[in-house]
């Protein structure tokens, strides 16, 4: 199913407007894709997962005894005899920003049926999230080569090693799981199985159509959101 | 029967049960008397509410009963009487919730004459510190602790020399004088807990917590562990005698402080190497 | 003007306005809003193993879900046997260890509060009457519902493989505090531990895709006509408590993750330095006091997805029994709401004496005593509700004014725990054990119950035996409130919890007959329970046929097109809704019962009366 054509809605103005269309029967949301609710759901409970996350990080790194490492010098890189800090870090983000980039114009040229702009930019993000597993797993070996361990490490305090593994971690695995639907997705464009009315996908009486591509784009969006502040709790502070 | 007849039975059994119950609070012994004293206030407003609203049931349950010609009456909210309901409800709540929060604040506010007593915990069984002639604990860290430290008290801390050591799970108190009870524990959570007493606060590994009280009964009382410590906690007992003044000062003259533990193992450490030398 | 009641004029003056949601004023009565969204397409099994073990239909789900957390509850009765015979007669089974007695108190309270109450309501109810009751064809996504049921499934199956592991299940206390869960000295600190934290993980995971389904379905996928404040209160009850598990769940899921990684690298999240028999642990720096935030704010919000759903079915037995409407639906409605916004909020009052900054108490109590006010409004409404209705004085009924002498009784209690200071002497006492199990045990439980014989003659087509129900009630109330009433002045004496056994303090020995008289009641309300599973096997071979809609209900589950309702629910058409569910004995109306479905011009009026 896609987002719904309904005949002759008018959403109805005001904020009493909006209370009565939201309180009206059969949608909530009215004309939003199943799929596309779900996802907005998932990502809210998602949230809090990060937040926990987050938070936990925020009250141990503030109640441990020993001092928390420099992270401008536990992040730095050495190119060419000098060392950058966070040199690594801005690569990656700079990836995983730009990932985001193509996926909303993938989703853009998906609305406009126009299929081969739109697999290959789905392809161009799923490189774009691999590039970046890819400096993750670079930076998480020269972490360890250096003798940080999820219980210990040489720089301060062992909780360190442990949220940075246990987050970026988790963050990772968010968006392996992204990459790996987005080859799939690419694969689902290229075939065409979201045109002519749409294929019939797996272990679903739905048909395919575009705002798959969507609702991707919004997890992928999120995995992007949760990095920034990833990135600014992590290596900023 | 008439199910409301039992349910009625049931409402009177709690009430008669809570009048002549022979199982109630054990005697206070300390200045928390305004605990009790809102526990029985939250009983009247608390077991009025449950008894109204019971009464009220059962007696529509008695007086609704179906009645084929009969029709219910078709009414679907009354504003007014919600109102009318909500605030009640609220004020009932604000009269309870006040003493609460007085009574927590008296409790989270130490007065500053109050005795510190280190209590610390272990798997499973309780020792305590108290402070010597400076009247001052010594600073202490876990890492410290071994059989020659007992309190794992920090060496270089002046404050601790004289701090007077009770390597047991009973101790003594003074009638009438405000204890601040410091918890510790060096590896699981504990509580050490006096029914008598009413108060009560967790001890975590850590950290040091704290709370007080005034104990003014004499007599001994049982202590008990009342955070879950693994399975020695059911067994995890003290004792607290609460003494007057004469009895507590001598008491306290007769117990070991750090600085005699430390002289004491030195004289032994000698006296092994003398026998050695022999 | 709304379209809720008929067109009589005599009783259209005292309809509010905002009942009828918000269908446009019309000159045609009948008028409903066009359809938005396509009629779903099903995939209907055709073997045994896609009809009834993969299935994909919600009802099939449910009962799964349902028949599964049923086992769950049986092991944790047999374990609250095994408690109550120690505490009552100390010693009697031999092979009774404080070991053993402390698996079994974890066990007992995690499968009763996660994987019996949390998946029954949710799960069991959900599942079958979401789609049912708001009027859809299925789950939007029926796939991913059954793999839902399928990692509860095998939650469950680790969980119950715990107990079969070198060192057996985790004795930690439901609660899992650390340090004490992970260290040696607790019951199944290796291998228990572990499969407790993977088993609540999957259920989290295995939740989370069942919860996207209710909240989608109840959200997007509503029948024509049936606009938010036309859903029956079980609807909201449910949806409430999902949005809760959604927010909640997350906070355990960390915790259980952060826990494993401290078991099994070595990390130091929770873990303080810790000196164990003498032996300093390689641990660290870690917070235990952040474990327990993280604990209970999933914690209390898991309270009230088990007592949401059980308010809102209790609104709808109630409405249905004593023939009349529920007695301010939309007060009804914002208290569900009100409740679970607030129940984010007040996770520490389970922490005062836990050593947390003291100064949290003041907040934590005043948002815990705030949360008194909307429930003690849904009390009022529920005997308003009785109040001049026309009870039918069932078994069903039954278990419903069970529900609200259980739960105004473990209500008050509450309102001790939650103040403060009063929470000082009685906290980590038996007054705690009594409170929670009369509010969250006994009181959700008396709904489940009601919610069986009543919807029973839907999911099977018959009805359970009257008299047989009753004898269930009588010993089950009777019985639960004779446990949990007087354990409340065990608490006072100053019985701690958690305690193996516990005769020798003097004021404690007062008790040991008490204990006993409980420890006999526990026996039976246990064995009073085989009566309903008696009487449900009774009834499927030579029950009274039901046939359709018999309490002669509202709303839509009662008007498929087959009882019990096939696979699709309604048929060729999908009904359309033009009123709430609560019409009931409208005056001017012939029948005491008007269905969600009747436009204003079917409406069967009796002679018009001369006033």
């Amino acid at each position: 199913m896609s987002d719904p054509k309904i005949e002759g809605l008018q959403l109805k103005p005001g904020f009493r407007g909006m209370a009565d269309d939201t309180g009206s029967d059969q949608t909530m949301f009215k004309g939003v894709h199943w799929g596309k609710a779900m996802m907005w759901i998932f990502l809210l409970s998602d949230t809090f997962v990060f937040s926990c996350f987050l938070i936990s990080y925020m009250k141990g790194r503030g109640s441990t005894l020993v001092d928390w490492p420099y992270p401008s010098e536990v992040f730095a890189l050495h190119v060419g005899g000098v060392s950058v800090p966070l040199l690594l870090i801005a690569i990656m983000t700079f990836v995983l920003i730009t990932s985001s980039g193509t996926m909303a114009l993938a989703v853009k040229y998906g609305y406009e049926k126009n299929r081969k702009m739109c697999g290959w930019l789905v392809l161009a993000t799923a490189l774009g999230g691999l590039t970046f597993v890819g400096m993750q797993a670079f930076e998480w070996s020269k972490l360890i080569e250096e003798g940080v361990r999820p219980w210990e490490n040489p720089f301060g305090a062992a909780q360190f090693g442990s949220f940075f593994f246990m987050i970026t971690g988790f963050h990772g695995t968010h968006v392996s799981i992204g990459v790996i639907f987005l080859f799939i997705y690419a694969y689902k464009v290229f075939a065409g199985h979201y045109e002519n009315g749409g294929k019939r996908g797996w272990f679903t009486t739905m048909k395919g159509d575009y705002v798959e591509i969507e609702i991707l784009g919004l997890y992928w969006h999120f995995v992007d959101l949760v990095w920034v502040f990833i990135f600014a709790f992590f290596y900023l502070w | 029967m008439h199910p409301g007849i039992i349910f009625f039975l049931v409402i009177l059994g709690s009430v008669l049960f809570h009048i002549f119950t022979p199982w109630y609070w054990t005697d206070i012994a300390s200045n928390w008397g305004g605990m009790d004293d809102t526990i029985t206030l939250t009983f009247w407003v608390g077991g009025g509410v449950f008894v109204a609203v019971c009464l009220f049931m059962t007696y529509c349950v008695f007086k609704f009963s179906y009645k084929e010609n009969r029709k219910a009456e078709y009414k679907p909210e009354d504003k007014k009487l919600e109102k009318i309901l909500t605030w009640a409800t609220t004020l009932g709540v604000i009269a309870l919730l006040a003493p609460g929060l007085i009574i927590w604040n008296q409790y989270v506010t130490v007065p500053k004459n109050a005795l510190e007593v280190d209590v610390m915990a272990w798997q499973w069984g309780w020792q305590y510190r108290l402070p010597g002639k400076d009247g001052k604990l010594g600073t202490t860290q876990v890492i410290n602790i071994n059989d020659e430290n007992p309190f794992g008290i920090n060496l270089d801390d002046p404050y601790g020399k004289d701090d007077v050591m009770i390597q047991s799970d009973a101790i003594n108190l003074e009638n009438n004088r405000p204890v601040k009870i410091l918890l510790r524990s060096v590896d699981v959570l504990h509580n050490w807990y006096v029914p008598q007493f009413r108060a009560k606060m967790d001890a975590v590994p850590g950290v040091v917590t704290f709370y007080w009280f005034e104990p003014n009964k004499t007599g001994e009382y049982e202590v008990l562990c009342a955070e879950y410590c693994g399975v020695g906690h059911y067994a995890m007992r003290g004792s607290v005698l609460v003494q007057n003044e004469q009895d507590y000062a001598t008491w306290l003259g007769e117990q070991e402080t750090f600085s005699d533990l430390i002289a004491k193992q030195q004289d032994l450490v000698i006296g092994d190497t003398k026998l050695a030398q022999k | 003007m709304s379209d809720e009641y008929d067109n009589n004029k005599t009783y259209q003056a005292q309809s509010s306005e905002t009942m009828g949601g918000s269908a446009p004023a019309s000159p045609d009565m009948d008028y409903v809003r066009p359809a938005e969204i396509p009629d779903q397409e099903l995939y209907h099994g055709h073997s045994f193993i896609t009809k009834w073990v993969f299935c994909q239909d919600a009802k099939v789900i449910g009962v799964q879900y349902f028949l599964t957390a049923v086992f769950t509850g049986v092991v944790g009765l047999i374990l609250s046997w095994l408690m109550r015979l120690q505490l009552g007669f100390p010693g009697a089974a031999g092979f009774m260890t404080a070991e053993h007695y402390y698996q079994f108190v974890t066990m007992h309270g995690m499968i009763m509060v996660v994987y019996f109450l949390t998946a029954l309501f949710l799960g069991g109810f959900g599942n079958y009457l979401i789609p049912l009751m708001v009027g859809a064809r299925d789950m939007v996504f029926p796939y991913v519902n059954m793999i839902s049921f399928w990692m509860f499934f095998i939650a469950v199956a680790v969980l119950m493989a715990s107990f079969f592991v070198p060192g057996g299940p985790t004795g930690a206390g439901w609660t899992l505090y650390p340090p004490q869960t992970i260290l040696p000295g607790t019951p199944g600190a290796g291998m228990g531990i572990l499969l407790m934290l993977v088993s609540l993980s999957l259920f989290v995971i295995g939740f989370t895709m069942g919860g996207l389904n209710y909240l989608i379905t109840i959200l997007q996928a509503r029948t024509r006509g049936m606009t938010l404040m036309r859903m029956p209160l079980t609807v909201w009850g449910i949806f409430t408590a999902t949005v809760l598990a959604m927010l909640a769940f997350p906070a355990l899921l960390v915790s259980a993750i952060m826990m494993t990684l401290d078991k099994i690298l070595g990390t130091s999240f929770f873990m303080p330095t810790i000196i164990q028999a003498g032996e300093v642990l390689d641990y660290g720096g870690g917070s235990p006091i952040l474990f327990q935030h993280l604990f209970w704010f999933f914690g209390h919000p898991e309270v009230y997805i088990v007592a949401l759903p059980a308010f809102g079915i209790v609104s709808d037995l109630i409405s249905v029994h004593s023939r009349k409407n529920i007695f301010g639906y939309r007060m009804m409605v914002w208290a569900i709401v009100g409740i679970g916004a607030l129940s984010f909020f007040v996770w520490a009052h389970h922490m005062y004496v836990s050593g947390m900054n003291p100064w949290f108490g003041f907040f934590f109590a005043t948002t815990t005593l705030i949360i008194a006010v909307p429930t003690a409004m849904k009390v009022y409404n529920w005997i308003l509700t009785l109040w001049r209705g026309n009870i039918r004085l069932n078994t069903v009924m039954l278990w419903c004014l069970g529900f609200i002498v259980t739960f105004v009784n473990g209500g008050i209690t509450g309102i001790f725990l939650g103040n403060v200071s009063v929470d000082v002497p009685l906290s980590d006492t038996y007054f705690v054990i009594a409170h929670f199990h009369m509010v969250m045990g006994i009181a959700p439980l008396m709904v489940i119950m009601g919610a069986v014989y009543h919807w029973f003659p839907l999911v099977s087509g018959k009805f359970l035996d009257e008299k047989l129900g009753k004898w269930h009630f009588w010993f089950t109330f009777l019985g639960a409130y004779s446990i949990y009433f007087p354990m409340h002045y065990l608490g006072f004496i100053g019985v701690p919890r958690r305690y193996f056994e516990m005769y020798d303090s003097p004021y404690m020995t007062s008790a040991v007959g008490m204990n006993e008289f409980i420890s006999m009641a526990a026996f039976i309300v246990g064995a009073a329970q085989f009566i309903l599973i008696y009487n449900i096997i009774k009834t499927l071979k030579v029950g009274k046929k039901a046939g359709h809609n018999p309490w002669k209900a509202n709303s839509l589950e009662w008007l498929t097109s087959t009882v019990p309702p096939e696979h699709g629910n309604f048929g060729e058409r999908l009904p359309v809704v033009h009123r709430w569910p609560y019409d009931f004995s409208v005056p001017g109306a012939k029948e005491d019962y008007i269905t969600q479905t009747t436009p204003p011009s079917e409406v069967v009026h009796t002679e018009v009366e001369k006033t």
